[in-house]
């Protein structure tokens, strides 16, 4: 059966401006991505994929081109209509795990339910349902610097999943973990892709990710190199 | 698509109230996160608000006292003095003098019914083995009693009126209960100057703290003790006849006044003062406006420093804050939930500031009233209001709010890709 995608890029481009210097970051990339896909961009530092992810996530907009979310224009956006967006329909898992220093675990995972206007009780249930579910039920009131690296990208994840989005993005989410703890990670993520039905797009420069991934793009200087679509079968067996 | 079933939630919308609250309670840990630097910007609006709360309170009290005062004095009475009121100092020095042969053309002025000379000085009085200073007035009894008891209201709270031709003094409220330890009691002796006089009588409060810490007695006894030329004083009350106008003979007085002088010095320089009570609540009144002027300037300039360190400190807090802002964009705050976060803190830090400096200034202002009530010359009273209080709040709250509101602004406008890529 196909659906229509939950992303689409037509021609996208993003130019930055350096001094007198233009510099394209992106140049011309389509592509799709299903809903429900477990999607990767995998690239050599500087090729661009944080760029496309970010445009993807509705945190920048492109230069040239379009980008449907769930077949609407978002490319021409306001601010304040994408941050309306992003907190919607988009969680998203950072590198650097990107959670707030002065909130514990539980009002980590509660803060973007409150700019959705979600009453008090039913965002502590939630945070509660969605820390324990990442394996965290013992650090719900701890603080992140009395968790360790794993447990605050633990933390990030269930924010992400917070408002329950239909398209979670994750930038490098095991780049500051070593490889057991990043594995954990990924089965966190996949666990939540599987049960849940998330859309999730991945940027990573870990090739052992790609055994999670239905479709890979691989990038190089703005451009995509490669798409394939390595395990798809292997996913849906299980 | 596949089935959604534990992670699904509904959505529900609060109020408008309810999403302020929840700002607020960021806004607050945010500000507890930097507790030393918020406490000390509080501390900038705490002192501007202390010096406006302090000094406008007492400014207010002084007011409130002089009407007081002006109100105890009665509506027809007019008032002589020598020196020129124009020069408000005049009024608290009163160096200068009414000759004989002033309030001989007083006395003679059209529609001057009688005239009541009055004279003061501060002096040392010794009462049981204590001495402090107390004011004495000098007024001629056996005319004047009348006249003071009928328009003035004075009435004796115990013993009797002094005997002119004796050693007899009558003593206000606050001389005989406040000024000396032990309380004065009448039929007793007391010493000024080194010599004996016995109280004879307390009198009932007049309606000011100054009137009853006055020592009261007969010109001829006054004269005698502070060596004023006889006949001379330092002014005078005039009784205007029923049916005549204030102003017009308020004129007349001026005018004989003058000629007076001219005819003596040869000049004509007016340093006379005739004053209703009318003109002299308006001078009283317009010496307060200016100085309640330069209060409110002042402590405004130091409100406005205190503003500027909240600007300061929120334009850091936006800087160390950029990725924080950013994380916050990035999972769906709005611009306006920026703005009113960093608002807020702002706001509360005014808010706190203000608060403090109320309560810091209305204790201020306490501390001098009750110093001003054991000192007999100088009294002050505190005047602090709701209204007075709610202002400083209000404004405080305001000065903050505008303080924050460039730097909320400069959050709100992050990028929130620039914002998280910061410090990286």
């Amino acid at each position: 059966m196909i659906q229509a995608p939950i992303i689409k890029l037509e021609d996208v481009w993003k130019v930055y401006q350096l001094g007198k210097v233009e510099l394209a970051a992106i140049r011309g990339i389509s592509l799709e991505v299903a809903p429900g896909a477990f999607f990767t961009i995998m690239g050599p530092s500087g090729s661009g994929k944080s760029t496309l992810l970010n445009m993807i996530g509705a945190l920048d907009s492109p230069t040239k081109g379009k980008i449907f979310l769930k077949g609407k224009d978002i490319s021409k956006l306001t601010e304040n209509q994408l941050s309306q967006l992003r907190g919607k329909t988009i969680g998203f898992v950072f590198q650097e795990f990107n959670i707030l220093p002065n909130l514990t675990a539980l009002e980590n995972v509660m803060l973007p339910m409150i700019f959705q206007g979600k009453s008090e009780s039913e965002r502590k249930k939630r945070a509660k349902e969605l820390l324990i579910s990442v394996g965290l039920e013992d650090r719900i009131f701890h603080l992140p610097a009395e968790l360790s690296a794993g447990e605050r990208q633990r933390v990030a994840i269930a924010r992400a999943f917070a408002n329950d989005p239909e398209l979670v993005i994750a930038d490098e989410p095991t780049g500051n973990l070593d490889s057991v703890t990043g594995k954990k990670i990924m089965e966190i993520l996949t666990d939540f892709h599987q049960k849940a039905g998330k859309t999730i797009v991945v940027v990573t420069h870990d090739p052992n990710i790609a055994n999670y991934s239905e479709e890979i793009v691989n990038i190089k200087d703005g451009q995509i190199v490669v798409n394939h679509k390595p395990n798809f079968h292997l996913w849906k067996q299980r | 698509m596949k089935k959604r079933t534990k992670f699904s939630s509904p959505t529900s919308k609060r109020s408008f109230m309810g999403e302020m609250k929840e700002y607020f309670q960021i806004a607050v840990r945010n500000l507890r996160t930097r507790s030393l630097r918020s406490w000390l910007t509080i501390l900038g609006i705490v002192i501007g608000v202390f010096l406006i709360i302090s000094l406008l309170s007492l400014s207010e009290g002084i007011k409130a006292t002089i009407t007081q005062q002006l109100k105890a004095l009665g509506g027809e009475m007019i008032f002589v003095m020598s020196g020129d009121l124009s020069n408000p100092m005049s009024l608290f020095i009163g160096g200068a003098k009414l000759e004989k042969v002033n309030i001989d053309a007083i006395k003679k002025t059209r529609g001057v019914d009688k005239v009541l000379t009055m004279s003061y000085s501060s002096s040392v009085m010794r009462y049981k083995e204590e001495s402090k200073t107390v004011l004495l007035c000098g007024q001629p009894w056996e005319e004047g009693l009348e006249l003071l008891q009928r328009f003035q209201g004075w009435s004796l709270a115990e013993g009797r009126w002094p005997v002119p031709g004796r050693r007899e003094i009558a003593v206000g409220q606050q001389v005989a209960n406040e000024i000396f330890k032990e309380k004065i009691r009448i039929n007793t002796e007391s010493v000024i100057k080194g010599k004996r006089f016995e109280i004879v009588g307390i009198l009932n409060s007049l309606g000011s703290k100054t009137e009853d810490s006055f020592i009261y007695l007969d010109t001829p006894l006054y004269q005698e003790l502070t060596g004023e030329k006889r006949g001379t004083a330092q002014m005078a009350m005039v009784k205007i006849e029923e049916g005549a106008s204030l102003e017009r003979v308020a004129g007349d007085l001026r005018i004989n006044l003058q000629e007076t002088r001219k005819r003596r010095a040869g000049t004509d320089i007016a340093d006379f003062s005739v004053i209703t009570s009318n003109t002299m609540g308006d001078i009283a009144g317009n010496i307060l406006a200016v100085i309640q002027f330069a209060i409110v300037a002042f402590a405004s300039i130091a409100i406005l420093v205190g503003g500027i360190g909240i600007t300061n400190t929120m334009f850091t807090s936006v800087r160390e804050r950029t990725r924080e802002i950013g994380i916050m964009k990035a999972i769906g705050a709005k611009n306006s939930a920026i703005i009113t976060i960093f608002l807020m803190e702002a706001g509360i830090i005014g808010l706190i500031g203000g608060a403090g400096g109320t309560i810091l200034g209305a204790g201020m202002a306490k501390l001098i009233e009750s110093y001003g009530q054991v000192h007999p010359v100088f009294y002050f009273s505190a005047s602090i209001t709701p209204g007075l209080i709610i202002f400083s709040l209000v404004f405080s709250f305001l000065v903050g709010c505008l303080a924050g509101f460039f730097p909320a602004h400069r959050a709100a406008k992050l990028k929130p890709v620039e914002a998280l890529r910061r410090y990286e």
